[in-house]
């Protein structure tokens, strides 16, 4: 049986893997740039995915024990056939290229948000009931539009798990944590997701992304329901096993402490909208236009924006850490384990997954894609296992090269208001899709670990994914992109 | 040979327990151990996953979370203390033989219960006699139920008397602040017209639960209490099921009677009509096993929840005391 098992599990990971890498089989089509990136490149990525889904099954605690290693593997056998191919030059300018410009950022605002939310306890004997649960949940959604998915999840995750502590079943609401704030919440501002940051950057007016709001609104309603009726069910079963929630004490009490660190946490925030502007300022562009920064190797350059970024989430993250009691990390049962989890997986994400990248590149604009369903589920699918940032660029410069003359004007062409809102939800909401779809999705997955939650594997969440994401994807295809 | 395995669990699941206790002192978070429920429960259920699939991925996983936790204990002497207890759990527990190979029993406890075994649990010299009477309105439950207090000379609580403690609990934590009392409220439904202030207001008072689960918490802890401490008859609120889930041992009754039956004793009680008994019955029972469904996880007057279900109409009031005196004697003895 076990047996079974894993081969069924080996079988579904070999499907989602040909089902990651559309690029694959897109490049043995007609484009002839897209042979110049070998299929076979693609290798070490899919074979990193399936690290990641099949290992903590078979051997979970030797993957926990030999992550960086099983990282480091699949980054040198991405590494090396690249060098052969490209030459040494080519692949370390691709490498740095991806560590200093998107893995840096990337990882050192995941790393900031951690921080601060960390040292911030929300003190409360609010008991997890549905109810409860759907209100965090809504709340939690609007707020990842004002400070970012990343920035929502990590503040809002130890509320929800403390409140439902006294439950027994509440893998569920983890998952709807990560479908709702973690993901689809960004979708509002530019602050939300990083993919509508670019757009942004490239011309799209910064409060254009609430034209997304009825879409937003309308899978809100109907997650929300879901997620009622399904977290009634488990309650119900909880209330039947004998369990309740401590509520001796007359009434409720509520308070919140670190709460200074909301300050540190606009710094990140701004830190992260001035990332997006300055690049456009004069003063920091060089006479041919490009983004002056410190130079590292070939064309690889810091920019000093994203410096800026950096140097203002780390003081953030600094202060924080300085100004706050050690009590409250405590309470907070703050650890290294979940940032250090995604910063060692993530490198190695991005890192193998140049060459799909580079692959979607050449291959994305040749692809046919023209009408809003198809850019939702194209970018959307590869949004769920790719960056969703690079995704969104290819999908949005492809839109932009379409010849449209109506809709938002942007650095990359005229896109369609449909067209454009197509690309934002795909790219925004698929990354919930897998739990390498987004950040902060390991990140709740992990603390949920960490905090007596039993979390779904891989595919285990995937299934769930499948199950009451796929619908609602597909009913606003029809009720938005047709 | 059954029964020492049945204790070497249970031993092992209690040093599981609190080695999830320590482990959670040692991490100094607030936001919640592995195993929330209360010990004994925990306990009966961690050991009952042991005793009926040691191998069990259910056990496994409820273990993982422990290890999980354990590994973030910042103090490296403690976490190396704790894991090796926990992994001296592990293995006994990996070198448990399989009692029941490879078959899942979905509920022990009723197969426990199952007299074909002749493991019934009894109710021990040491436990107090609760009997727990659940009835259709109509069926003369009541009268039976307090006839039965009188002839064993033990408490009797039905829903008023409840009504009363509540409100007597609640105005000892100073909680009610208004002219609301428990009489009025409706433990089935939502009182329609609230308005936003009073929503807040009782969305703090009961810790942002509907005010039904809160009563029903505060009831499950009542009734908990009472079987714990005295000899006693409780009539409804899920009694029964509430001490089966916390493993108190008691007595469960059913008592019913024919529809037509029923219609005619509430038309003799309340002095209704036929339309008006027949529409007050369908009500009644409806929402008594909407409730029952909902917080006692178990459909309301099925046979095989309860001990004992009685046709009142087949014996009248005395004659059904006198039968369920007959059944109790020897448990009594």
């Amino acid at each position: 049986m076990t047996v079974l098992k894993k081969l069924l599990t080996v079988l579904c990971t070999v499907l989602t893997v040909i089902l990651a890498c559309p690029a694959g089989v897109w490049a043995a089509g007609n484009s002839e740039t897209a042979a110049t990136v070998p299929i076979w490149l693609c290798i070490p990525f899919a074979g990193l995915l399936l690290c990641i889904a099949v290992m903590p099954l078979v051997k979970g605690e030797w993957w926990e024990a030999h992550q960086p290693i099983v990282v480091i593997f699949w980054i040198l056998m991405m590494v090396i056939p690249f060098a052969a191919v490209y030459g040494a030059g080519k692949m370390t300018e691709t490498v740095l290229e991806c560590v200093i410009n998107d893995y840096l950022t990337f990882i050192i605002l995941l790393f900031g948000l951690f921080c601060v939310s960390g040292n911030i306890t929300i003190e409360g004997d609010f008991a997890g009931s549905p109810r409860v649960n759907v209100g965090l949940l809504a709340l939690g959604t609007f707020l990842s539009s004002c400070i970012g998915t990343t920035g929502a999840s990590m503040l809002m995750v130890r509320p929800v798990i403390k409140m439902n502590s006294w439950r027994k079943r509440k893998g569920h609401i983890m998952i709807f944590f990560i479908f709702m704030v973690s993901n689809m919440g960004g979708c509002l501002t530019p602050i939300g997701d990083p993919p509508l940051l670019m757009g942004f950057m490239r011309g799209v007016p910064f409060f254009w992304s609430m034209h997304l709001l009825p879409v937003l609104l309308f899978n809100m309603v109907i997650l929300l329901f879901v997620f009622y009726h399904l977290d009634m069910r488990s309650y119900k079963h909880d209330i039947a096993d004998g369990r309740k929630p401590d509520i001796s004490k007359p009434g409720t009490e509520f308070k919140i402490e670190g709460l200074h660190n909301i300050i540190f946490l606009v710094m990140i925030v701004a830190g992260v909208i001035l990332s997006g502007i300055l690049p456009s300022l004069p003063a920091f562009q060089d006479a041919a236009g490009n983004v002056r920064g410190i130079h590292i190797f070939g064309e690889v350059t810091l920019g000093f924006p994203s410096v800026i970024e950096i140097l203002l989430i780390l003081l953030a993250a600094f202060l924080s850490f300085k100004t706050t009691d050690k009590k409250i990390r405590v309470r907070n049962h703050f650890t290294w384990g979940a940032i250090r989890e995604v910063a060692v997986l993530f490198i190695g994400i991005f890192i193998t997954m140049q060459p799909a990248l580079m692959l979607l590149k050449a291959v994305g604009p040749n692809l046919g894609i023209t009408e809003p369903y198809q850019m939702f589920w194209a970018t959307g699918a590869l949004s769920s296992f790719l960056d969703n940032t690079p995704t969104y660029l290819v999908f949005l410069t492809t839109a932009g090269t379409l010849g449209f003359t109506g809709g938002i004007a942007t650095t990359l062409g005229t896109v369609p208001v449909k067209l454009l809102s197509a690309i934002s939800c795909g790219a925004v909401f698929m990354g919930a899709n897998t739990y390498i779809g987004n950040a902060p999705n390991f990140m709740v997955k992990t603390l949920s670990d960490e905090n007596g939650i039993n979390m779904p594997s891989f595919f285990g969440y995937m299934a769930w994914s499948v199950c009451f994401l796929v619908p609602v994807f597909i009913i606003d295809m029809l009720v938005f992109f047709l | 040979m059954e029964e020492n395995n049945r204790e070497k669990c249970r031993e092992l699941a209690t040093r599981l327990y609190e080695l999830d206790g320590e482990v959670y002192k040692s991490v100094g978070s607030s936001l919640g151990r592995t195993f929330t429920g209360d010990r004994e429960r925990t306990i009966r259920n961690l050991s009952s996953l042991m005793y009926t699939k040691p191998d069990g991925h259910l056990l496994r996983s409820e273990m993982a979370l422990i290890s999980n936790m354990a590994r973030t204990i910042k103090d490296k002497d403690e976490k190396s203390r704790l894991m090796k207890k926990y992994d001296e759990i592990f293995k006994e527990i990996a070198a448990l033989p399989e009692t029941f190979v490879g078959v899942d029993i979905a509920d022990k406890e009723r197969m426990i219960l199952n007299h074909l075994l002749k493991h019934r649990e009894k109710i021990s010299e040491n436990d107090h006699l609760v009997i727990c009477i659940s009835r259709t309105q109509g069926s003369a439950g009541n009268d039976i139920g307090f006839g039965l207090a009188d002839d064993l000379r033990i408490n009797y609580y039905d829903v008023e008397i409840f009504d009363q403690v509540m409100r007597r609990l609640e105005a000892e934590k100073g909680a009610v602040t208004d002219a609301e009392y428990f009489a009025d409220f409706n433990k089935y439904g939502k009182k329609k017209g609230l308005n936003l202030k009073k929503w807040f207001r009782e969305f703090n008072r009961y810790h942002g639960l509907p005010k039904q689960d809160a009563v029903f918490f505060n009831m499950s802890d009542l009734i908990c209490d009472l079987a714990r401490s005295e000899d006693c008859i409780i009539m409804g609120r899920c009694a029964d099921a509430i001490l089966k889930n916390n493993h108190i041992p008691h007595i469960s009754l059913f008592i019913t009677a024919p529809f037509g039956i029923r219609v005619q004793h509430i038309m003799d009680v309340r002095n209704m009509n036929m339309k008006d008994a027949i529409h007050f019955l369908k009500k009644m029972d409806k929402q008594h096993k909407k409730y029952y469904n909902f917080y006692g996880g178990e459909n309301w007057g099925k046979p095989e929840n309860y001990d004992f279900c009685i046709n009142s109409a087949s014996y009248g009031i005395k004659e059904t005391e006198k039968l369920i005196m007959r059944l109790l004697d020897e448990q009594i003895r």
